[in-house]
């Protein structure tokens, strides 16, 4: 008990230490890079799961050049914030991904982040990348249905057991014994589906926000009961890949650090890559210098609008959201919300869709009372009180001067 | 009847120079945070962004103000142990003396000083306990304003080097679990607590003047000249 309660005070202190490490020295990089090398060699030893497609012909067939490739793979070490000297062992890596068995199910969610993940105008390298990953189990992906599809997952589990990712999309509900979702046949509820998944998983990976912090079915007032990932399972490495949805670089890059070094990547307090989740969007957009100057959209379309002003005053919540959508944007880098003219709304933050997503400035929002009934905004209840204070002495003042002064001295008298 | 008047010296200059600074931050502090809060005023200046620098402006003007409070908050901290003749903690002690005087201040409040049964010649249990109030809303100004501001310091580097963001780590990261969980919390928390210290000045300063006027001591001189005056009866 003692015990627990130091553990929660001690988290009180380093809640967030966001420090991103980028340079920890040529020595740690030296050993990493013997020890990657390790890795992949035992991996390629090891026979691919699944199909056994090779990343080189796949690419190949989409038309992408091994030069493309490179670029991608120099590309994706950046952002693993690896030394350039990696970018062959990445690539290799990314050949042998294969080697990783992964089960990827789906909870209450919109599969929101496999589409994302399979509707690109054109996939991109990060999406096939994707697609040869082992998938020994998907439910909207495969062929399989039914009681087919209980049985390949019951066999994937038992041949990987202890070696397979496990991938989470979609929060758990918890509420009428978790019978809000249940699976198969047997109706087993999300949350003993997930439990009895992660049990054998070498780590769970939770992929957007409802599987990560629960997300849209646990926004007010969560009638479900919804919760997380981490809140469910323990005792297991979980790495959480928030966003609505996840970036597939992210994803990858989630996976392809497991292939290159055998480990997660280093987390933040809420279980969030450093790499992905260490800095923060309004520090890295392309519109920070209309913010400096105060140079707003006031409304859609206006003239701020087309000049690519800063979207603050439409509720842009980039000031207090981590993620790295703003440097490696989505789609390899097509766009992202706030370059096609929309705010963030902290997609990637717990609670987000309560607390951020209301598209106005924090101060004008509705936010609930503590008791949980009306709903005001900051600055409307700023002003009630002020009010109340006001009348109060109003009343005080009136009554002070029509009761006259009766001073001390009458009393001494 | 005839009585003198006896001058009793309440504030040190250096207790007048941090009430005044920390009023004018005050000021400086909530025009600016409204600012940032929700940008009030358009920037119609004619020229590119380089040059208008409206919110970093008024973002700059609220973090020197919020490292003044820093500098007084530490001083006014000293002071309410090590002062030289008003140690204010002993007021705030809640022993029969304490509580027995707030009471009486309170009924003077609200009896419109048909009934003063306390000494009035020193700061008394009540007004310390308000003051103490203040300096506390303004401690978790400091330590929320500061969370909000180590968010830009996320390389962990900053131009006075790198233990600057680590000791902002340690000393306001637990004021996330604490407003709610998330980094909107404490923005929340920033902005309420902002009408809180607001609707503290409004009575302060009602307060002080009605003090004034009714108990005839020139209270109000106090934070001007640093003395007001008792009736010394004989
Ligand atoms: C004590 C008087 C203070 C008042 C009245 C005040 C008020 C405000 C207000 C109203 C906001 C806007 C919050 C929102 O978005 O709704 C704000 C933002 C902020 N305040 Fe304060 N504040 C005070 C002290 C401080 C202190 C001591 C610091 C410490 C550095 C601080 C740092 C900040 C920061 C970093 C922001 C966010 C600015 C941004 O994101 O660009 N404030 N303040
Ligand atoms: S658009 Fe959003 S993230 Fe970009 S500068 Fe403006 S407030 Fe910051």
């Amino acid at each position: 008990m003692a015990e627990g309660r130091d553990e929660s005070i001690k988290k009180l202190f380093d809640a967030k230490s966001a420090k991103v490490n980028t340079n920890r020295g040529e020595e740690y990089f030296a050993d990493l890079y013997v020890k990657c090398q390790k890795r992949l060699g035992e991996l390629k030893a090891m026979p691919a799961t699944g199909g056994g497609v090779d990343l080189r012909k796949v690419l190949e067939e989409d038309g992408f050049e091994r030069r493309d490739f490179l670029k991608w793979a120099s590309a994706t070490t950046a952002m693993l914030m690896l030394p350039a000297s990696f970018t062959p062992l990445v690539a290799e890596a990314a050949e042998v991904m294969n080697r990783i068995p992964v089960v990827w199910i789906e909870l209450s969610d919109c599969a929101g982040n496999s589409e994302a993940l399979l509707r690109s105008d054109g996939p991109k390298i990060d999406e096939i990348v994707l697609d040869i990953i082992s998938l020994e189990f998907h439910e909207t992906l495969q062929a399989a249905a039914g009681h087919q599809a209980e049985k390949q997952l019951e066999e994937a589990l038992e041949l990987f057991r202890g070696k397979y990712i496990l991938f989470v999309e979609g929060a758990i509900p918890l509420g009428i014994d978790g019978n809000f979702g249940t699976l198969g046949a047997k109706a087993e509820t999300f949350k003993d589906h997930l439990l009895r998944l992660a049990d054998g998983a070498a780590a769970v990976v939770a992929v957007g926000s409802c599987a990560t912090y629960g997300g849209i079915p646990a926004a007010a007032p969560n009638p479900t009961d919804a919760v997380g990932v981490m809140d469910i399972v323990k005792g297991k490495p979980v790495i959480n890949i928030p966003a609505c949805p996840a970036n597939p670089a992210n994803i990858v890059g989630v996976v392809l650090h497991y292939a290159l070094t055998g480990s997660v990547p280093e987390l933040d307090s809420l279980l969030r890559p450093k790499f992905a989740f260490g800095y923060r969007i309004h520090d890295n957009c392309e519109r920070r210098a209309h913010f400096d100057a105060g140079e707003y959209v006031e409304e859609w379309g206006d003239e701020g609008a087309k000049n690519n002003f800063c979207l603050y005053k439409m509720g842009c919540k980039g000031p207090m959201t981590f993620n790295n959508c703003s440097i490696i944007r989505y789609n390899e880098s097509v766009n992202w919300p706030i370059g096609v003219g929309r705010g963030c709304i902290g997609c990637s933050e717990p609670d987000f869709w309560d607390k951020y997503a209301y598209e106005r400035p924090m101060a004008n929002a509705h936010i609930k009372a503590p008791t949980g009934g009306v709903e005001r905004t900051v600055d409307q209840f700023g002003l009630g009180l002020l009010t109340a204070a006001g009348i109060g002495i109003g009343i005080h003042a009136a009554a002070s001067v029509m009761a006259g002064k009766k001073n001390s001295d009458e009393k001494d008298a | 009847m005839k009585f003198d008047y006896k001058k009793i010296e309440r504030m040190t200059p250096a207790m007048r120079i941090i009430h005044w600074a920390n009023a004018i931050c005050m000021i400086a502090a909530i025009i600016t945070g409204l600012y940032i809060a929700h940008p009030y005023y358009q920037s119609f200046i004619a020229e590119g962004a380089v040059d208008k620098y409206v919110m970093a402006w008024n973002r700059w003007v609220h973090f020197i103000s919020a490292i003044i409070f820093d500098v007084t908050s530490i001083v006014v901290v000293y002071l309410y142990f090590f002062s030289r003749f008003e140690k204010p903690y002993r007021k705030l002690i809640p022993n029969a003396k304490n509580v027995k005087e707030f009471g009486e201040v309170v009924l003077n409040l609200l009896t419109l000083n048909r009934r003063k049964r306390f000494d009035s010649t020193h700061s008394d249990s009540f007004n310390t306990t308000y003051f103490t109030i203040f300096h506390l809303l303004l401690f978790f100004m400091l330590f929320t304003g500061l969370q909000l501001y180590v968010h830009g310091l996320e390389s962990g580097e900053s131009s006075i080097g790198a233990w600057w963001p680590a000791f902002l780590h340690i000393t306001t990261d637990w004021t996330i679990p604490v407003t709610g969980g998330t980094l909107m919390d404490v923005r929340i928390a920033h902005h309420i607590t902002m009408w809180l210290i607001i609707v503290w000045i409004v009575f302060h300063i009602y307060y002080q003047i009605w003090r004034t006027i009714f108990w005839e001591e020139g209270d109000i001189a106090i934070v001007f000249g640093g003395s007001k005056f008792v009736k010394d009866k004989e």
